[in-house]
């Protein structure tokens, strides 16, 4: 492997965003270190949108259902089928991660094989987000319906329970950087330039021999089981499941937190991520109505003000500005 | 036989309003390339028109009038103001008409509050139809909807407009070559097709709950409509709204109707692999 200095600064401000993570829990309350917690793990989803969406270029409008089937597939093994406790959480875990990967997996099959790509693939995504939620709300003798499932116990494995907020605190920002450091890999080695390929052009991709299809499939079941392994320790985390974790919001909150970071970058989406985050928290307690017609407005900006993402748009702003002293916008 | 008439008839009501709401939709696609999360809005406003109507006094027929000429109004203006300057990028029409679709269904419930908001239909009662009993305002549905589904047929076909539009939607550079203003002709058929989901918004109103984000179910459906169906054209309409709609209908009867909602999705993803173009493409 490469020696430190020749590190990308992606990977730099990824290892210095885990240090200053895992320094936490020493300067830290309980109550602040759970919520980073949730943070972590809503900044792992996003960056599981930023493996297929940022590196494909193929938005996906439907990751809050494999975020939600990671979740209730924890829930409802968990709470329902009384498997022994120091065994569940793994279950959960693997009942969770599976369902995803299978609905991924089918779905993705039938579209990218299809040659659905682009505008078409994100329609498709988002209506299976709205029959996930319909599915969520309507089953309730499985799902809890409307008021969900409570109850769901600690995350826990043989031996070790991780019930403390430290304990859980540092169980998440071990799979965080696990997860994050994979991605980086991954993305910064062969499969990230064949993608890149593939974005750029996939005739030209598939002419040299790539199997491209398959290639954009793989991106986006491992993108999902990286959605769900979020949405399962979430569970685990806060300990209940309700709708609106399997619902169309919040398949448009981590495009935000994506976009907000750049997408493609991947650690821009665990910034992101940690950003927006604190800043719904600001609006939310003005008015629950403002927080989405901030998304709204955000959406409309994002793409008439800054359609290459928000850092390159700071970016140009601030390389314009350095030459002539104070120079106008 | 009398059996399979309530059937048939709430087969053809979701079909009948699916026509005319995915009419507008998929002009907009075939014509734009544009896909425009906001159409479910434009059912919502059309529904809320009818609310603001009936409370202000006015009878549902007025409203019925009033609506697409709100849903055309709104229309114009947002194409105008926001739609126009996103057609070079597809993800951008997402995004931007995604950020107005929130935008439209918070103001909506800011303004008319949470609860779902009472609307009278314009007759109650049921008719006798070959021996079956069925609602008299869900027949007058259908009716009313194939009209106005067969009078965009002909404006499609017969009318200058409709010339224009189709010419614009085989070929955007040659129609602008020949003296269409594309600028023009797409801000008219963004209208159009918002007034046409406006007017099927005061045609749902009675049959379900108004609240600000009805209008999300219709978005998801008329979309498959569109895929299936193919874009940008009349035949590919009539079609996806008769294979979603009675299939989901049909499939209602046999389980729960979110899971019949989830079935029509895979088969409406797995006939996108078989035909990729739709069944009726342009």
């Amino acid at each position: 492997m490469k020696h430190l200095t020749a590190l990308r600064p992606a990977t730099k401000i990824a290892l210095a965003v885990m240090a200053a993570l895992a320094l936490l829990p020493f300067v830290s309350e309980d109550y602040v270190l759970s919520n980073w917690r949730d943070v972590m793990l809503l900044a792992l989803f996003a960056l599981s949108l930023d493996l297929f969406w940022g590196r494909t270029g193929i938005l996906s409008f439907g990751h809050a259902t494999f975020f939600g089937l990671g979740a209730y597939g924890m829930a409802i093994t968990t709470t329902r089928f009384g498997i022994d406790p120091a065994w569940a959480s793994l279950a959960g875990l693997g009942m969770g991660v599976g369902l995803a990967t299978v609905v991924a997996a089918l779905v993705g099959y039938f579209m990218i094989y299809g040659g659905v790509r682009g505008a078409y693939f994100t329609i498709v995504t988002l209506a299976m987000t709205i029959v996930a939620h319909n599915v969520a709300v309507g089953w309730s003798s499985v799902t809890g319906g409307d008021s969900g499932l409570i109850g769901v116990a600690p995350f826990q494995v043989p031996g070790v329970i991780f019930a403390s907020p430290v304990q859980s605190f540092a169980l998440v920002l071990t799979v965080l950087a696990l997860c994050l450091s994979g991605a980086l890999r991954m993305m910064n080695g062969r499969a990230g330039l064949v993608l890149a390929a593939i974005r750029d052009s996939e005739i030209k991709a598939e002419t040299l021999g790539y199997r491209t299809s398959l290639i954009l499939l793989a991106t986006f079941v491992a993108s999902a089981a990286m959605a769900a392994l979020a949405g399962a320790l979430y569970a685990t985390g806060t300990g209940f499941v309700a709708p609106d974790m399997i619902a169309l919001l919040l398949s448009t909150e981590v495009i935000i937190w994506v976009a907000v970071g750049g997408s493609g970058s991947l650690i821009g989406a665990v910034i992101g991520t940690v950003v927006v985050w604190h800043l719904q928290q600001k609006v939310s307690s003005v008015s629950i109505a403002a927080w989405p017609i901030a998304i709204g407005s955000f959406f409309i900006l994002l793409v008439l003000v800054f359609p290459k993402g928000l850092p390159d748009f700071v970016m140009t702003q601030f390389r314009r500005a350095r030459p002539g002293q104070g120079g106008g916008k | 036989m009398a059996d399979y008439i309530p059937f048939v008839l709430n087969a053809l009501t979701l079909i009948s309003i699916l026509m005319v709401v995915s009419m507008g939709l998929a002009i907009i696609f075939g014509l734009m390339n544009v896909i425009n999360l906001a159409h479910g809005e434009f059912i919502t406003i059309g529904a809320f028109t009818l609310v603001a109507v009936q409370a202000a006094g006015g009878s549902f027929w007025l409203a019925l009038l009033v609506a697409p000429a709100v849903g055309y109004a709104i229309g114009l203006v947002l194409e105008r103001a926001l739609i126009a300057r996103v057609y070079a990028d597809p993800l951008h029409a997402i995004l931007a008409t995604w950020g107005l679709s929130l935008i439209i269904q918070q103001v909506l419930q800011l303004v008319f509050g949470a609860a779902p908001q009472p609307v009278t239909g314009p007759f109650a009662g049921s008719v006798d139809l070959f021996g079956a009993s069925y609602p008299a305002y869900r027949l007058f549905l259908i009716g009313f909807s194939l009209a106005v589904f067969a009078a965009t047929a002909v404006v499609f076909r017969k009318t200058r407009f409709g010339l224009d539009l189709r010419a614009s939607i085989q070929s955007a550079e040659m129609a602008s070559v020949m003296g269409i203003d594309p600028a023009r002709i797409n801000a008219r058929a963004f209208a159009f097709g918002a007034a046409l989901a406006a007017l099927a918004g005061v045609l749902l109103a009675p049959l379900t709950s108004v609240t600000a984000y009805m209008g999300v179910n219709y978005l998801a459906r008329s979309f498959f409509v569109v895929l299936v169906g193919g874009a940008g054209s009349v035949g590919g309409v009539a079609a996806g709204s008769g294979l979603i709609g009675g299939l989901e209908t049909f499939l209602s009867y046999q389980i729960p109707a979110t899971m019949a909602q989830a079935l029509v999705l895979i088969m409406a993803v797995i006939i996108l692999r078989v035909r990729p173009k739709g069944i009726v493409p342009a």
